[in-house]
């Protein structure tokens, strides 16, 4: 996805998605979020998802590192953890070239999906999906990433070992050892 | 016997309170005598959902080490069940020793068939982990969500680290039951436990909070009270020798402080 640099306004960490979404949707921002997942923060890889939003209701998502777009780089971005996010606002005329582009439909996401799949946020969902417009692209998309997640049995595996190693460095932390199975 | 379950989810809002004492009300229906104990310590829930608000006596007294004070203080009878709750001063938690939590629960294993341990959202600290440390067996109650569910994992991982088995996973405050549906393959196969049960999102579940009572005592013929039912035969306590059990935990060696 090609995008114009736009301006820089905001560059923070937040205990999850719920906090970028919802400000992003209560500030009606119109240009897009850099999102860097705290999995990414720790092991110094530059992944990170880009979504763009139009009035603060997210349209179009891709991930740097997998290269995949829409409800893939959703799936491809959800995790536990603090998420570094950049947001940059863009001339809404300068996003819309960006929605209009050939291809956008393998971009699209459905409005309430990032609320729902990063956040787990059914309520912020809702709330987003009112605000979107009839002719949002991602209208009508009925992916189901959960089910994706799912079907991902590398990135399951990756979650576990991290877990698992997270949970045996801390025993030692704090004196568990002789529990460890 | 007796059998120690943590009720845990790794992350809050899945209505962790509300299945534990469902899944206790319902065992105990079954004829098991139950214990469920607050062991969410920094953020007590329990009292709120059981009347207790008003408690004098509660877990944090036994945990600050008051001599004064026994373990059978700080447990009350309610709706058919014996439950120990946490106090709501975060003085008293910040003083609290989580690792008294163990001689606790060596002492309350005597008396019961099934010890439930209501445990804490976040994995962030050592009294958070203790009772999936402590615990024979975890039921990790999630939302059909992607956080939950990774979320979720990471507390099975954790458990399985500790030699904990995972009973099952519960989902609840589901909105549409094909969610769970089209994932239980796979959550049984990641979790390597049973899907027990699919609780729908209703608001008596709120009702029921609000008005200081577990769902299946202020609503016991709702569709999400009979899911809860459903969902607790699924558990299947194990006879395990209360003596080993209690001299397992009185013995876990748990030294440092964080």
């Amino acid at each position: 996805m090609k995008l114009p640099r736009g301006d820089l306004v905001a560059s923070r960490v937040v205990d999850d998605y719920a906090v970028a979404l919802r400000d992003a949707l209560d500030d009606a921002v119109t240009g897009y979020l850099v999102l860097e997942p705290g999995s990414t923060l720790l092991t110094g890889d530059d992944d990170a998802g880009v979504l763009t939003l139009a009035d603060g209701v997210p349209v179009l998502a891709s991930h740097t590192g997998t290269e995949r777009g829409g409800p893939g780089a959703l799936a491809d971005l959800a995790g536990p953890g603090p998420v570094q996010v950049d947001r940059r606002v863009v001339a809404s005329t300068a996003l819309a070239e960006v929605h209009d582009v050939d291809g956008r439909d393998a971009l699209a996401v459905a409005p309430g999906e990032p609320a729902r799949v990063l956040a787990g946020d059914h309520d912020l969902a809702a709330r987003t999906r009112e605000r979107a417009p009839e002719d949002h692209p991602g209208r009508g998309e009925d992916a189901d990433p959960l089910d994706a997640f799912l079907a991902d049995d590398d990135r399951v595996a990756a979650i576990r070992e991290e877990a698992r190693a997270e949970a045996e460095r801390r025993a030692e932390e704090w004196g568990f050892v002789d529990q460890l199975d | 016997m007796v059998e120690a379950i943590a009720v845990a989810s790794g992350k809050g809002g899945t209505g962790k309170t509300t299945a534990t004492l469902a899944l206790g009300m319902a065992l105990a229906d079954d004829g098991y005598d139950v214990t469920v104990v607050d062991a969410d310590t920094g953020l007590a829930n329990l009292l709120f959902h059981t009347g207790l608000d008003d408690a004098t006596v509660t877990l944090h007294d036994l945990l600050l080490g008051d001599d004064d004070v026994t373990v059978a203080d700080a447990t009350y009878d309610r709706f058919g069940l014996s439950v120990v709750p946490c106090g709501t001063d975060l003085g008293d938690f910040e003083a609290a020793d989580p690792e008294r939590l163990a001689d606790v629960v060596a002492e309350l294993a005597v008396d019961a068939d099934v010890l439930l341990l209501d445990s804490p959202a976040a994995l962030g600290s050592k009294s958070a982990v203790l009772p999936i440390v402590l615990a024979d067996r975890v039921v990790v109650v999630l939302q059909p969500t992607l956080p939950a569910l990774s979320d979720g994992l990471k507390v099975h991982e954790y458990a399985a680290a500790y030699g904990t088995d995972t009973a099952g996973v519960l989902y609840n405050r589901v909105h549409d039951a094909a969610d769970v549906d089209a994932v239980r393959e796979q959550t049984e196969r990641y979790f390597d436990a049973p899907v027990i049960g699919s609780v729908p999102d209703a608001d008596v579940v709120r009702d029921a909070r609000a008005a200081g009572e577990p769902l299946l005592a202020h609503a016991p013929e709702t569709d999400a009270a009979v899911a809860f039912r459903d969902a607790a035969d699924g558990i299947d306590p194990r006879d395990r020798d209360e003596d080993a059990v209690a001299s397992r935990f009185s013995s876990a060696v748990v030294p440092d402080r964080p």
